[in-house]
């Protein structure tokens, strides 16, 4: 897992390669600039404040001022070469991470949808921030290496006890890297918690209201927020002894050469306007040193972002890859011997043209039917979709044959047209808006079709939504079409509307159209050709409606309470 | 097209921060004087340095130097030790107002009035928490204690170099305006530019939200191409922003450049003049140019870590905004005389033009359980909503035991809504929402009054199974059951139920209606019912219909007047092939 993280960077660093090498190259060269102008203020105090000599005063101020200039020009276009590579990296893993979690096979993954977006937004960039830390890495070393070969000019032995000094420094604060990566990952997690926690106590503030339970909520966030509080405390902790220790110890560093510099002037072996450059030199250095320091803990940073972005984009797929692409017309389904969670054997075929309707004693047996067929996965037995093995259909195609609309269903920020028509199709749109009863839902709303509907249909009531999926679910015009319950929120006079609706649009004379709908209406039963009542995960009954109905008592008590 | 949640003014942004730190005033002066002594002493270093250069100078001897390596060895470990410390001390100072922050924002969030999130749209919402916090964070931890710093030790070396000579520190102080001029010209145009950014990094999170929440349908209508292209294209948006923004942030640079330049170039000529006066020293001269200099790298980073708190102001903005939203306040209560729930003459309209009530009044009695019947669009949910206090009536009132709803105690009454939410962690903790630190047995005997128990003791850990998002999936019904048993557990005198027996329509069906009925049992109860199975057990129903009460009485004698009730009642039997017989 760690190793996938560092390949996440790596790849980083190199598929922006032109942009952070010519970037990188322009910081190094403002790098470079900022490390003249201590050698600039030495040569100005020697050549022209110590003698008095105002020609040389402005040729050297002349001088400083074409620095200024070189530097500020190589920043602005540096930088922004790498600021255009920081924000095409964090996109490129934003529509990564995203095309994995919307990929239609399926993923295999423990983050939830809070830690998802938190993948997708925070961690995406954290994990680009990396190329703002290499050029600032490379931009540091620069600096230093400039400011050494100044020194060695200057004086052998103060560019020696420069060069060898700095990595010793560096590595004695390397030991605590692991540490701060630790506290950091500790206090991103907790984070993470806060984030999802939030998350899911927003989506389900509904039901705390109806409870009054929302006082309740807030206690259990703060619970988490003080959590996340004390892990970024003991982050800081850490980071902070850290930060003592490489501040000390770089100050002492560059206090260190001045003082030796200092020996030498005392002692004749430099000049004043010299030794002030080393003073200066040094005192430079402490920054390009500290920003080395604190490298690890950075790269540490982006290190475990890129980990849960390779979390996520490393995830496995749920379904095989198929390539049979079975013909629409005529397509049927057929479930022989299946096992998956309660159900225990089951035999299911829905043949062209033919309206079933299946009733479930057991919630569990409708919801993992319903679950299986939308994502046949982790069952034994036959699934055969046209005649194939469903795991051997092509996803797409077999998405195209099958749908499957779930019981609770999801409804997108836009218009109403936009989350029924949604590919577009808008020839049959009256037809089937009128079969699921929904066209009295667009007509009650005075813009239509193009009515507006909020996040997740919050602005429609449940049987206006439930209309909306079903019109929507209709219009597709599956050859095969699953529904699940999808009356519950509509009053009995629709539901028998709804009922007719569904048989005249999918089961007129000559239609190939397989309809399995799993409920307990008796309003839609009684519209279906045939109804198959599980029990215990197994087929234990098969009939009309009307024959069941009439016959089998157990049925009359389950459907028609 | 939605309403969004309103951004806080800059004033009030101010007056919330100015307010955090006067209720940690001892904290705050901790921070800055230990900050003020980190400041000092990487201040002393440079001092001792040019004392040494006029020494030099003057041809002293090398003990000269002795006095001077204390001082500054000294100074370097006090350094060291303040800036490790203030950097905590400024970082725990910001993370605790940082979780207060983020406390009050997501517990003003829960207490929204129902309309106004619905309208705003969750997404915005959830971007307020969730990024925008992180944004703060960051600045919080990464930024705000170095800027600090600098700011400390800005100040700090313009007095030094003004203690040498005052002419000097007016030299340095040319600076000054050149960095309020680029500042003046930066700030108005960066910030409308930072608030496009974050408009469309919302407009990001909503779609990723949305897309993450509804996988599902995503998937089947092969939606997820389309999904992506919008995820794609919105972040693209935001990304050409944050560059756009980020060009602007570099032309900025070059001003603090040339604000650099000229305060360094009028201090090296000053001091060139000052010393060929004899006013100054070499070594004086030497040690304000290099103080100087020295602020070049914080002042830098003060001007290139600008974007993130200016970033870090607009999502404070945001969460600021989102804290002084008006939240449903219930008063401490009035305690009911009994729990008759009525509602007088309510009358309620969403858009204040179409009423969705008319003047509705109906009087539940202590114990009874009234039905509420009619098609869709009738306004039963309305009426529920109002009755449960989720909704204000627009004219009318409704009241338990003769005190309006809002005014009620906590917990008098509860609603059971269609929208079913597994919360997710531990089971248990599930149910505790509904009262806090019920014991396992309580929870228990909740869960086995709505016939849950069974299954709950079956699955994998107990009670301590984690359910919900990322945990194990519950059944529609089983999450029915769990709304049900939160219910029983909150034990509310009057109890409303909104389509909570809706999934009745799937399998488990007479579970979940015995369940409902076991959860009801000797409460004060308001069905709104689908299923007239449902109504015709209730002890009263009431039918709306187009916002007005149109019938009124128990089943039979409404089936025996041969009105509206009757008519549906008869469509519903109908579709019994065999007229099995009443339940």
């Amino acid at each position: 897992m760690s190793r996938s993280g560092g390949r996440i960077l790596r790849r980083a660093i190199t598929r922006n390669g032109r942009r952070l090498s010519a970037g990188t190259a322009l910081v190094g060269l403002f790098q470079a600039c900022e490390a003249a102008i201590p050698v600039l203020i030495g040569v100005i105090v020697d050549r022209a404040v110590t003698p008095g000599d105002g020609t040389a005063l402005a040729l050297w101020i002349g001088v400083l001022g074409l620095v200024f200039a070189v530097l500020t020009l190589s920043y602005r276009f540096g930088a922004r070469l790498l600021m255009a590579a920081i924000a095409e990296e964090a996109h490129r893993l934003r529509v990564e991470v995203s095309a994995k979690i919307l990929h239609p096979r399926g993923v295999h993954t423990d983050f939830r949808a809070g830690d998802l977006l938190t993948v997708s937004t925070s961690d995406a960039d954290n994990t680009s921030y990396l190329l703002d830390y290499v050029p600032r890495i490379v931009g540091a070393l620069v600096a230093t290496a400039v400011s050494a070969v100044t020194l060695l000019l200057i004086s052998v032995p103060l560019g020696l006890a420069v060069l060898l000094a700095t990595p010793l420094v560096l590595i004695v604060l390397q030991i605590s890297a692991p540490l701060i990566r630790k506290r950091v990952a500790d206090e991103q997690e907790q984070a993470g918690r806060a984030a999802s926690l939030a998350v899911d106590l927003v989506t389900g503030l509904r039901p705390l209201r109806g409870i009054g339970a929302r006082e309740a909520a807030a206690e259990r966030y703060r619970g988490v927020s003080r959590r996340s509080l004390a892990a970024t405390l003991r982050a800081g902790r850490t980071q902070s002894i850290y930060l003592t220790a490489s501040t000390t110890l770089s100050t002492l560093l560059a206090c260190g050469i001045a003082i030796l510099a200092g020996w030498f002037a005392l002692t004749g072996r430099i000049t004043v306007g010299q030794f002030i450059t080393v003073i200066g030199s040094a005192q430079f250095l402490v920054e390009p040193f500290g920003l080395l320091a604190i490298v690890p803990g950075l790269v540490a940073e982006a290190r475990a972002s890129a980990d849960r972005v390779a979390r996520a984009t490393d995830a496995g797929l749920i379904l095989p890859r198929g390539t049979a692409a079975p013909a629409a017309e005529r397509c049927e389904l057929r479930l022989s011997g299946v096992r998956h969670g309660p159900l225990a054997g089951l035999d299911l075929h829905v043949r062209p043209g033919e309206f079933v309707g299946v009733v479930a004693r057991r919630a569990a047996d409708a919801e993992a039917l319903v679950g299986l067929l939308a994502l046949p996965t982790g069952y034994e037995g036959t699934v055969q979709l046209g005649g194939v093995p469903i795991d051997e259909v092509d996803r797409d195609h077999a998405r195209r044959l099958l749908l499957v609309e779930p019981h609770h269903c999801d409804l997108f920020t836009g218009t109403i047209a936009a989350n029924v028509a949604v590919h577009d199709d808008r020839d049959s749109l009256a037809e089937a808006l009128a079969a699921a009863a929904a066209d009295e839902v667009v007509d009650t709303h005075p813009d239509g079709l193009d009515t507006p509907v909020a996040e997740r249909g919050a602005s429609l009531s449940g049987g206006q939504r439930q209309r909306l999926a079903l019109a929507r679910a209709l219009l597709a015009r599956p050859p095969v079409l699953v529904l699940h319950d999808p009356t519950t929120a509509v009053d009995a006079v629709t539901e028998h509307a709804i009922a007719q609706g569904i048989r005249a649009l999918r089961h007129g004379p000559g239609s190939g159209f397989g309809t399995v709908v799993i409920t307990s209406s008796p309003a839609l039963l009684a519209a279906t050709d045939r109804v198959v009542v599980l029990g215990d995960g197994v087929v234990t009954a098969e009939g009309t409606h009307a024959d069941l109905g009439a016959a089998d008592d157990s049925y009359r008590r389950l459907v028609l309470r | 097209m939605t309403a969004r949640l309103p951004v806080a003014t800059a004033r009030q942004s101010w007056d919330w921060l100015r307010a955090e730190a006067r209720d940690r005033r001892g904290e705050v002066a901790g921070t800055v004087a230990v900050g003020l002594l980190a400041a000092a002493a990487s201040i002393v270093p440079v001092w001792a340095l040019g004392l040494l250069v006029d020494r030099v100078r003057a041809g002293a001897g090398t003990s000269a130097i002795v006095g001077l390596i204390l001082v500054i060895v000294v100074s370097a470990l006090v350094g060291g030790g303040a800036t490790g410390l203030s950097t905590y001390l400024g970082g725990r100072l910001g993370a605790r107002m940082l979780a207060d922050l983020r406390e009050s924002t997501v517990a003003t969030a829960l207490r929204l009035p129902a309309l106004v999130l619905d309208r705003a749209g969750r997404g915005d919402l959830l971007s307020r928490v969730g990024a925008d916090i992180a944004a703060i964070g960051k600045a919080v931890s990464d930024v705000v204690p170095p800027l600090f710093s600098s700011v400390l030790l800005a100040v700090l070396s313009l007095a030094a170099m003004t203690g040498i000579d005052w002419r000097l520190g007016l030299a340095g102080a040319v600076a000054v305006p050149f960095y309020v001029a680029a500042l003046r010209w930066y700030l108005p145009r960066s910030g409308p530019r930072y608030a496009q950014e974050r408009a469309a990094v919302a407009e990001r999170s909503q779609l990723l939200v949305e897309s993450m929440q509804g996988l599902r349908t995503v998937h089947a209508y092969r939606l997820e191409d389309r999904h992506l292209r919008d995820v794609d294209g919105a972040s693209a948006r935001a990304r050409d922003l944050t560059v756009n923004v980020f060009a602007l942030l570099t032309r900025f640079g070059g001003r603090i450049n040339r604000a650099e330049f000229f305060g360094l170039a009028a201090l090296l000529t000053t001091g060139f003049l000052l010393v060929r006066e004899g006013a100054v020293t070499v070594g004086e001269t030497s040690a304000a140019a290099l103080l100087f200099h020295r602020l070049f790298n914080p002042v830098a980073m003060l001007v290139f870590t600008f974007d993130e708190v200016q970033a870090a102001g607009a999502s404070l903005a945001r969460l600021v905004g989102v804290q002084r939203m008006p939240v449903e306040q219930r008063a401490g209560g009035r305690r009911p005389a009994d729990s008759t729930l009525s509602l007088d003459e309510v009358g309620f309209s969403y858009d204040g033009v179409t009423p969705v009530l008319r003047d509705v009044s109906l009087r539940v009695a202590p114990g009874e359980r009234v039905a509420l019947v009619g098609s869709t669009g009738a306004g039963k949910t309305t009426a529920a909503s109002i009755a449960a206090g989720l909704l204000r009536p627009g004219s009318g009132t409704a009241r338990v035991g003769g005190v309006p709803v809002a005014e009620l105690p906590a917990h008098t009454v509860a609603i059971v809504s269609q929208e079913t939410h597994v919360f997710a962690g531990p089971l248990v903790e599930d149910l505790r929402l509904a009262r806090p630190g019920a014991d396992v047995a309580d929870v228990e005997a909740a869960l086995a009054t709505v016939g849950a128990w069974e299954w709950v003791h079956a699955l994998p850990d107990g009670l301590d199974t984690v359910v919900g998002e990322g945990g194990r999936d519950l059944t529609a019904a089983q999450a029915q059951q769990l709304a049900l048993a939160r219910l029983v557990l909150l034990d509310p005198a009057v109890a409303i139920l909104d389509e909570a027996t809706a999934e009745a329509g799937s399998a488990g069906a007479r579970a979940l209606e015995e369940a409902a009925a076991a959860a009801l049992r000797g409460r004060t109860a308001l069905v709104v019912a689908h299923r007239l199975t449902q109504a015709a057990a209730a002890d009263r129903i009431v039918v709306l219909e187009h916002g007005s009460i149109v019938e009124s009485g128990p089943h039979a004698e409404l089936v025996a007047a041969g009105g509206r009730y009757a008519r549906l009642w008869a469509a519903w039997e109908s579709r019994t092939p065999t007229g099995a017989d009443h339940p």
